[in-house]
C-alpha cells in the first residue's frame, strides 16, 4: 500500500520519516492526480491558511473532500486538524469532514508552544503543541475522544479520520508508529481509549 | 507535565513553516495581502531592506508599534530583526510576544565579537549563513532555524545561490569525511565540534534551513528549492513590485510546485514589474551586508 502526505507547505517531511520507519510506501501529495495512487493519506501541521491558498491553484481541496468522504484512510495533525474541522474558531472552515469545533492558535503565540503528557489510546507519553489549535467540543456523539492533555481533548476519531492536535511526527515513538501501521492497514479506527 | 518553549518545539515552529515563503512587511495592510496570498509568516519591520539600503544610516530594530500592528491585523506567526548582538532588542521582541526573532545582518551590528546567546531565550530565533561555519557557530549559539544570507534588498539572487551551494558543498564534506577528519573540518570552518558530529549522524543540518537575499521572482524561488533549500524569505521583492498580491501569490504556489516548469510558467504570466534589481559587484565592500556577522 502507498500513503499520500499532503504536501503542500508544512512538516510533510517529518510525516514521510515516520512512514519510512514502519516500511510505508509513501507519496508527497501536490495535485489532485497524485490522490488517484495513495491508499491512505496524512494532512500535516503547517499554516492551514497557506495550504489552502495553494491548494486553491489546481482545485486539489475539492478531491481531497471526495476521497475522505469515501473512506480514504486519513490522519491530521494541528493544521491538518483545522482543515478537517466542520467549526473553525477565529478561522474559515475548508473541507469539513470531522463534526468538531477548533478554535485557531487556543493556547497562545509561539512563546506558549510546549512538551506534555498525552494520554493517546491506551498509551502515555511527552508530545510537542505548537501553536496548537484547541478542539473546544465534539459536535455529536459519532465522535470518539481518543486522546487528551489533562482536561483538554487533543485527538478524536470518527469512522475513517483520526485528528490530532499535536505532533506524532516530531516523536515517533513505538506506541504510536504500531498504532500508524495498524490505522494505514485496517482502514479505520483502531484502539481502545 | 507541561514544558514550554523547549528546543524541540521552537525547531518544531521552524518545521511547520517548510514548504512555505515568509514575506516582509512594514504595516498591516501589507500583512493581510501576505497572508491572504499563502504567506506562512511575516517579517515585520519599519522599512524593508531595499529601503534600508537607500537610506543609508544605522538600522535598528523596527518600532514596537509597527511589530504590534502586524501582530494583531494576521493569524500566522509574525517575526521580527534585532540586531546582531542586541540582546537587549532580542528581550524586547520576546517580551511582546514574537514568534521569531531574526538576528539579522540587514541592520546595522550592536556587536563587532559576540551574536546573542540563543539559548536564553523562549522565543526562537532564525540568522543568516554564508557557509556551514557560520550555520553551525549560530547553531551552536542556540538557532532553531538558518537561512543563507544572500544580499538583501537587491532583487539579485546570486549570492543567496553562492550561501546555499557553499553550505551544500561543506555538508557533503563533513558526511563524506572519515571521522579522524572532523577535528580538522572543525577546524578548516570554523564549526563547534559537536555540531559537525550532529549533522554526519542526521545527514543535514539539524534545523531548518530557508533561502534569503534577492529573491524577486517564482523562478527565483523555484530555484532556491531546487538547491535544497526547505522555503523562501521574500524581502523587498514583492511590495517594491508592480502588484504585490499577484506576485506573492505566484512565489508561493512556485515555492510547493518548484519542480514543475509548467506551472512555473503559467503562475508567471503577466506578473507586472519585478522590483529593479542591483548587481552585486557595484557594491563597495561597506555595501555587503552579508559581510555582516562573525
Amino acid at each position: 500500500m502507498k500513503v499520500g502526505i499532503l504536501s503542500l507547505q508544512g512538516s510533510f517531511f517529518d510525516h514521510q520519516k515516520s512512514l519510512d520507519l514502519i516500511s510505508l510506501e509513501s507519496l508527497l501529495v501536490k495535485t489532485p492526480e497524485d490522490l488517484d495512487k495513495v491508499d491512505g493519506i496524512i494532512l500535516p501541521g503547517g499554516e492551514s491558511t497557506a495550504m489552502s491558498k495553494i491548494s486553491s491553484y489546481n482545485n486539489l481541496y475539492k478531491k481531497l473532500d471526495t476521497k475522505i468522504k469515501q473512506g480514504l484512510p486519513t490522519l491530521s495533525t494541528c493544521a491538518g486538524t483545522i482543515i478537517l474541522s466542520k467549526s473553525v474558531i477565529d478561522g474559515d472552515t475548508h473541507i469539513p469532514n470531522i463534526d468538531i469545533e477548533i478554535q485557531r492558535n487556543a493556547y497562545g503565540r509561539q512563546n506558549e508552544s510546549f512538551e506534555a503528557d498525552v494520554k493517546f489510546l491506551n498509551n502515555n507519553d511527552i508530545y510537542c503543541f505548537i501553536r496548537a489549535p484547541k478542539i473546544l467540543r465534539t459536535l455529536n456523539n459519532d465522535v470518539k475522544v481518543i486522546a487528551t492533555h489533562i482536561e483538554d481533548i487533543v485527538g478524536v476519531s470518527q469512522d475513517n479520520i483520526v485528528s490530532l492536535t499535536y505532533h506524532p511526527e516530531l516523536t515517533n515513538d513505538n506506541y504510536y508508529l504500531e498504532w500508524l501501521l495498524a490505522f494505514m492497514k485496517e482502514g479505520k479506527y483502531v484502539g481502545s481509549f | 507535565m507541561k514544558i514550554e518553549s523547549t528546543f524541540k518545539v521552537k525547531k518544531g515552529l521552524a518545521e511547520m513553516l517548510k514548504g512555505g515563503v515568509i514575506m516582509d512587511v512594514v504595516n498591516a495592510e501589507q500583512a493581510v495581502i501576505a497572508e491572504k496570498s499563502g504567506a506562512v509568516a511575516v517579517m515585520a519591520l519599519e522599512r524593508i531592506p531595499a529601503d534600508i539600503r537607500a537610506d543609508g544610516g544605522v538600522a535598528r530594530m523596527s518600532s514596537v508599534g509597527v511589530i504590534q500592528e502586524v501582530m494583531n491585523a494576521v493569524s500566522i506567526p509574525v517575526m521580527a530583526k534585532a540586531r546582531i548582538g542586541h540582546f537587549v532588542e532580542a528581550q524586547i521582541l520576546e517580551s511582546i510576544g514574537i514568534d521569531f526573532i531574526d538576528e539579522s545582518e540587514v541592520l546595522t551590528p550592536a556587536d563587532d565579537v559576540n551574536h546573542i546567546n540563543k539559548n536564553n531565550f523562549k522565543s526562537p530565533f532564525v540568522c543568516g549563513a554564508t557557509g556551514l561555519g557560520e550555520a553551525s557557530r549560530r547553531i551552536a549559539e542556540g538557532a532553531a532555524m538558518i537561512r543563507t544570507k544572500g544580499e538583501a534588498g537587491t532583487g539579485n539572487v546570486i549570492e543567496a545561490v553562492k550561501h546555499m551551494r557553499t553550505i551544500t558543498n561543506e555538508i557533503n564534506e563533513v558526511l563524506t569525511c572519515d571521522t579522524n577528519q572532523l577535528v580538522a573540518l572543525s577546524k578548516k570552518f570554523r564549526a563547534p565540534l559537536n555540531v559537525l558530529e550532529e549533522i554526519k549522524e542526521l545527514g543535514k543540518l539539524p534545523v531548518v534551513n530557508f533561502a534569503a537575499g534577492g529573491i524577486a521572482t517564482p523562478a527565483d524561488a523555484a530555484l532556491m528549492m531546487q538547491l535544497g533549500c526547505d522555503g523562501v524569505f521574500v524581502g523587498s521583492g514583492i511590495f517594491k513590485s508592480g502588484d504585490p498580491a499577484e506576485r506573492a501569490e505566484a512565489i508561493v504556489v512556485s515555492t510547493t510546485n518548484y519542480n514543475d516548469p509548467k506551472v512555473l510558467a503559467d503562475v508567471s504570466k503577466d506578473l507586472g514589474e519585478p522590483m529593479v534589481g542591483i548587481n552585486i559587484d557595484t557594491l563597495t565592500e561597506e555595501e555587503k551586508l552579508a559581510k555582516r556577522g562573525w
